[in-house]
C-alpha cells in the first residue's frame, strides 16, 4: 500500500514484543554511533507503547480529535490508509486482530479462537463466536455469510479492495471472482467458515484476516449499495460490528450525519455492540472528529487543551514543543514504517544497477532523518524490512548488508564516483542526455525530503525535472502509474499490512506484481532471481524460516539497489493534558479510540 | 501634451514657473517669475525636475534600482556577503530536531528547514519576482498598447470585436486559470512541452491576462486623440494610418503607459508571489519570495525569520513600485494626480 505517513499495513513483527522493542532500541543506539543527526538526543517518550495500560480506566466523556487530513474510506473492504483504519478498527470487527500494545500476537475477535489449519496448508477453518451483532439498521447476529460475503465483495471492481489479489488470490476461484461467490469459501454452518487455497499459503492468509476486509458485512444490506460504482457502502451508509458506529439516520446514512466531508466526523456508541464478545474496553461515549485545520495550530491546541488528541502525524513544530515542554503528552513509536526513493528499474538511466548504487552512495539519509524531525522520529534506512519486522535482524538489522554503498548514511562521494565509473561514466557526473522526471509530495517534510534527493542526483550529474504535487496525485496519477514513466518518486513508503515480512516486500518488489494502474512496485523491479525466491519463500512455513527467508531477499534487494533507502519511521502522536491515549504498536502508532479513556 | 513638441519654453522650476501642458500654455504666476529668464526644456526633461522634487518615489526609485543591481549581480552579492549559496543543502545548520536556526554571523537571515541560507534565497527570490514583474509587465503592455491602439483608431467593428475580446479576457481569473495550468501542466508540460511550470508559465500568464487594463487605457485615449487637430494635420498632409498611429498618436500614450505599466509591476509581483504560495509557481529549489512565504507559514511559531525577510523583501518591492508609480503619475500628469508642491 502506498506511502507512508498514513499508508497502512497491517504488520506483525517477527518477535516476540520484548524482542521487538530491542530491536527498535538497538537501531536507534546504533544510528547513533554512525550518524550526526542522530547524536544529539535521545529517544524519550511520556508513555511507551508497549507499557500502555490498557484496562481499568475511566468510562465516559467526549473525545475530540483533530485531523488535518481527510479519510478516504470508511467501507472495511476499501480502507487501506492509517487515517481511515482508526475509524474501522473502531467500528469494524475483523476475523483476527492485535491489541494495540503486541505487535506479535493475533487475538480472535470475531473469530472464536485459533484457526485450524489443514491439508498441508492449503485449508483453513474458523470457528466464529455467536452473539455479535451488527449495528442498526440491521441489527441481526453476525453469521460465517456475513464474513463470506465480507471478503467475496473485495473482488467486486466497484469495491476493488487494494490488497485482494495478493492476500485472497491464492483462495480457489478467487482469481476468477468479480464480487460473486468463490468456490473456496465455504460455510458449511452458521458459525464456521472454510478456505480452500490453492498453495499451502494459511499463515499468510490467516495474518491477512487480520485486516478490514475479514470484517463481516450483512449482504442484504450490502448488495444494493455494491452495485453502485464505486460502491456506497461505506461513503453513504454502513453498518457496524465494534463498539463504535458513525452517527448515522434509521436507515443507516451516515453522510451528512456523521461525516461532513472535509470538516468532521462522529462516533458514537454502536447499540447493538455485545462487550462479552469483544476484548476491546471502549471506554469513551463518544468521539468528534474535526477536519482540516492546519497542523501547527493544532499542535498548539492539543498540547494545550485537555480532551483532545491529534490524529495525524503532528507538525515537527509542535513535536519540538511537546519533547521539550510537554514530555508526557507524545508517544513515539517505532517500526512504523520505512520511507525511500523509488528509481525506475525499467526505463531510463536507473535500468543501470551502478548508477543506482551510485546515487545510493550518494544520498545524504542523515540529512533526511533531520529535516523529518530528527532522530526521535526516524532512523537513517538501511534496507527494506524494518525495525519490528522480521526478517529486519536478519538482513543485517541497523547497520544492514555491507555493501561498500550503505556503509555512510550521511553520503560518500567517493563510493558513489566509483560506481559512477562502473556505469560508464569515467569522470563521475551523468554525461547522459536524459533529463530525469521526479514527482514528489508537497507540503512538510515530503518537500525537504524531495528537494534533498534532487541534489543528491545534480551532484551527480543529472540534469533533474521535480515537480511536487499533492500526496494523493503524486501516487494516483504517477507513482503508482508505470507508464508515466516517472524516473524517480523520493516520497514513497510502506508500512506492514500484518505481521510477516511478506507484507513490507512482496507488493513493493515483486515483478509479476507490477500493474498498470494502482501499482505499489514503484521501482518497477523484475528481477526473475528475486521473483523466484519471492515465490518460494511465500510458501515457507514457521516464523524463523520465513524471517530468514525473507531476510535473505531484503539483502537481495539491496544487492540490487532496488530503491532508493531514507528512513525507518518513528510515529509520533501527541494529546491532551486530560488523556490516556493508546497507541496502535502494531501498525503505525496512531490512537486507538478502543482503548483511549479520559484521565 | 502635444505631438511633437519639440523643446518648449519653460520657466526655470526654482522660480516656481509652470507649464500647462494641456493648454500648452505658460502659466508665470509663481513667486519670482516675474522677469524670471525663460529657459528651453523638453517634455522630459520636466519631467524629471518634477520627479526630484517627489522625495518618497526617488527614495522609491533608488530602492528599485538597488534591487534590480542586487537582482543582476546575486552572485557576486551572495559571495560578498559570505554566506552559502541559495541551493546549498546544510544539515548542520538546523537544530537537534531538524528546525531551522535564526540569524546568525554565519546566516544573517537565518536558515530554512533545509539549511539553506534565507539571505541568498531573498537575494535569488529578487530575480524571479523581478523577471515576472518586468518581464510580464512589458510584454502585457505591449500586447494591450497594440489592441487599444487599433480598437481606437478603427473604431466599428474592429473596435467592437477586439473589445469584447478584451471583456471576455477579464472575465478569466487569472490566479485559478493559474492554478489549472500549474496542476494540468505540472510535470510534462501541456501542448507538447510548451507550457512548463516555472517563470516562463507564470510570464505567459501575466502577459496573457493583464493586457486588458492597458488595452482599456490606451483605446480611450487614442479614442481622443484621433480626433486631434494634429492627427487631422497628418491625414491631411497624406501620412498613412500606420505612421497616424504609431508616429503622432503613440508617442501622446507615453505618459498614461509608463504610470499604469509602473503600477502593474507590483501586481505582477504579487502574482507571481501568489502562484508560488499556492504551490504552481516557479519549480523548486528555484527561490521565490512566495513560495518562500508558503515553505514558512507551518513553522512560523518556530522560524519567524523564514516568513519575516522575503516577506519584507516583497512589502518593500510593492511598495517602491507603487510610490514610483504614483510619482510618475504626479511628474507626467500633474493636474491629475497629487500636488508635488
Amino acid at each position: 500500500m502506498q506511502a507512508a505517513p498514513s499508508r497502512v499495513r497491517f504488520a506483525l513483527a517477527s518477535a516476540l514484543l520484548a524482542g521487538v522493542l530491542a530491536v527498535a532500541l538497538a537501531a536507534c543506539g546504533s544510528s547513533n554511533t554512525s550518524s550526526s543527526a542522530t547524536s544529539s538526543i535521545p529517544l524519550k517518550a511520556g508513555e511507551s507503547p508497549a507499557g500502555q495500560q490498557l484496562y481499568g480506566k475511566q468510562r465516559g466523556g467526549t473525545l475530540t480529535v483533530y485531523d488535518h487530513e481527510d479519510f478516504e474510506h470508511f467501507d472495511p473492504g476499501e480502507a487501506y490508509d492509517a487515517e481511515d483504519y482508526t475509524i474501522t478498527s473502531a467500528t469494524q470487527r475483523s476475523l483476527y486482530s492485535y491489541l494495540p500494545n503486541n505487535a506479535s500476537k493475533l487475538e480472535p475477535d470475531v473469530a472464536a479462537g485459533q484457526p485450524a489449519i489443514a491439508d498441508g496448508g492449503k485449508t483453513v477453518a474458523i470457528q466464529i463466536k455467536p452473539h455479535i451483532y451488527f449495528s442498526p439498521p440491521v441489527n441481526r447476529e453476525v453469521d460465517s455469510g456475513d464474513v463470506a460475503y465480507a471478503i467475496e465483495r473485495g473482488a467486486n471492481p466497484n469495491v476493488a479492495n487494494p490488497y485482494f489479489e495478493s492476500y485472497f488470490g491464492d483462495i480457489v476461484g478467487a482469481d476468477k471472482a468479480t464480487g460473486g461467490p468463490i468456490s473456496g469459501i465455504e460455510t458449511p454452518s452458521r458459525y464456521t467458515i472454510v478456505f480452500h487455497l490453492t498453495k499451502p499459503t494459511a499463515a499468510l492468509l490467516v495474518g491477512a484476516l487480520s485486516l478490514p476486509l475479514s470484517a463481516p458485512v450483512p449482504p442484504e444490506f450490502a448488495k444494493p449499495l455494491d452495485a453502485h460504482k464505486p460502491t456506497t457502502y461505506g461513503s453513504e451508509y454502513l453498518v457496524a460490528t465494534g463498539p463504535y458506529m458513525l452517527k448515522s439516520d434509521s436507515t443507516g446514512k451516515f453522510l451528512g450525519i456523521g461525516y461532513q466531508p472535509g470538516k468532521s466526523a462522529t462516533l458514537v456508541r454502536n447499540p447493538r455492540w455485545n462487550p462479552h464478545t469483544d476484548f476491546r474496553p471502549a471506554y469513551l461515549n463518544q468521539i468528534d472528529i474535526n477536519i482540516g485545520a492546519e497542523s501547527t495550530v493544532i499542535g498548539q491546541k492539543v498540547l494545550q487543551g485537555e480532551d483532545i488528541v491529534q490524529n495525524d502525524t503532528p507538525a515537527q513544530s509542535a513535536v519540538k514543543e511537546a519533547y521539550e515542554h510537554y514530555p508526557q503528552q507524545i508517544t513515539f513509536t517505532p517500526g512504523s514504517g520505512t520511507y525511500y526513493a523509488s528509481l525506475n528499474t525499467a526505463h531510463g538511466p536507473f535500468a543501470n544497477i551502478d548508477l543506482r548504487k551510485a546515487v545510493w552512495a550518494a544520498l545524504d539519509r542523515d540529512a533526511i532523518v533531520k529535516v523529518r524531525g530528527g532522530p526521535l522520529t526516524g532512523q537513517p534506512m538501511t534496507h527494506f524490512l524494518y525495525p519490528t519486522v522480521a526478517g529486519y535482524e536478519q538482513a543485517g538489522g541497523a547497520a544492514g548488508p555491507k555493501v561498500d554503498y550503505n556503509e555512510h548514511p550521511e553520503g560518500d562521494p567517493a563510493v558513489a564516483a566509483k560506481y559512477m565509473k562502473l556505469a560508464g561514466y569515467p569522470g563521475g557526473k551523468y554525461t547522459g542526455g536524459s533529463t530525469l522526471q521526479l514527482v514528489g509530495a508537497t507540503g512538510e517534510p515530503e518537500d525537504a525530503m524531495a528537494q534533498i534527493v534532487n541534489q543528491t542526483l545534480q551532484s551527480l550529474g543529472f540534469k533533474t525535472h521535480l515537480t511536487l504535487v499533492d500526496k494523493s496525485v503524486m501516487y494516483g496519477k504517477y507513482c503508482t502509474v508505470p507508464a508515466q514513466a516517472i524516473d524517480v518518486c523520493p516520497n514513497v513508503g510502506w508500512v506492514r499490512d500484518f505481521a510477516d515480512p511478506q507484507t513490507v516486500l512482496y507488493s513493493t518488489f515483486y515483478g509479476p506484481a507490477i500493474r498498470p494502474e494502482g501499482n505499489s512496485n514503484w521501482s518497477q523491479l523484475n528481477d526473475p532471481q528475486i521473483n523466484a525466491a519471492m515465490e518460494k519463500a511465500t510458501l515457507v512455513v514457521g516464523e524463523p524460516t520465513r524471517a530468514e527467508a525473507w531476510g535473505k531477499i531484503d539483502e537481495t534487494l539491496v544487492a540490487q539497489a532496488a530503491a532508493l533507502p531514507e528512513v525507518y519511521a518513528n510515529a509520533a502522536q501527541i494529546e491532551g493534558k486530560g488523556i490516556a491515549g493508546v497507541n496502535q504498536l502494531w501498525n503505525t502508532g496512531t490512537w486507538d479510540y478502543d482503548f483511549t479513556s479520559l484521565k | 501634451m502635444t505631438t511633437g513638441a519639440a523643446d518648449i519654453l519653460v520657466a526655470d522650476p526654482a522660480l516656481g514657473g509652470r507649464y500647462d501642458w494641456s493648454a500648452g500654455g505658460f502659466d508665470a504666476g509663481g513667486p519670482g517669475s516675474a522677469g524670471g529668464a525663460l529657459a528651453a526644456r523638453s517634455p522630459w526633461r520636466l519631467f524629471w525636475l518634477r520627479l526630484r522634487r517627489d522625495r518618497v518615489a526617488l527614495v522609491s526609485l533608488g530602492f528599485i534600482v538597488l534591487l534590480v543591481v542586487v537582482a543582476l549581480a546575486a552572485p557576486l552579492v551572495v559571495q560578498l556577503a559570505g554566506v552559502p549559496g541559495p541551493y546549498v543543502q546544510n544539515p548542520n545548520a538546523l537544530d537537534a530536531f531538524g528546525s531551522p536556526t535564526g540569524p546568525s554571523l554565519a546566516h544573517p537571515f537565518g536558515v530554512d528547514q533545509l539549511g539553506r541560507d534565507v539571505f541568498a534565497r531573498v537575494v535569488y527570490g529578487a530575480r524571479t519576482s523581478l523577471e515576472v514583474g518586468v518581464i510580464g509587465t512589458a510584454i502585457a503592455t505591449v500586447i494591450g498598447t497594440v489592441i487599444g491602439l487599433l480598437a481606437g483608431f478603427y473604431r466599428g467593428l474592429t473596435d467592437t470585436l477586439l473589445s469584447r475580446l478584451t471583456d471576455v479576457v477579464l472575465c478569466f481569473p487569472v490566479l485559478l486559470v493559474g492554478l489549472g495550468l500549474g496542476a494540468a501542466c505540472s510535470v510534462r508540460g501541456c501542448f507538447k512541452g510548451a507550457i512548463q511550470p516555472g517563470v516562463s508559465t507564470i510570464v505567459a500568464i501575466v502577459a496573457l491576462f493583464n493586457w486588458t487594463y492597458i488595452m482599456r487605457i490606451v483605446r480611450g485615449q487614442v479614442l481622443s486623440l484621433r480626433e486631434r487637430e494634429f492627427v487631422e494635420a497628418a491625414r491631411s498632409l497624406g501620412a498613412s494610418n500606420a505612421r497616424i498611429v504609431f508616429r503622432e498618436i503613440l508617442p501622446n500614450l507615453t505618459a498614461p503607459l509608463i504610470v499604469y505599466a509602473s503600477l502593474l509591476i507590483p501586481a505582477n509581483i504579487l502574482l507571481e508571489a501568489a502562484l508560488s504560495f499556492l504551490g504552481v509557481g516557479v519549480r523548486a529549489p528555484a527561490a521565490s519570495w512566495g513560495q518562500m512565504l508558503a515553505d514558512a507559514t507551518p513553522i512560523f511559531n518556530t522560524a519567524w525569520w523564514y516568513m519575516l525577510f522575503p516577506g519584507l523583501a516583497l512589502l518593500l518591492t510593492v511598495l517602491a513600485f507603487n510610490l514610483l508609480g504614483d510619482g510618475l503619475q504626479d511628474a507626467l500628469n500633474p493636474r491629475m494626480g497629487r500636488s508635488i508642491e
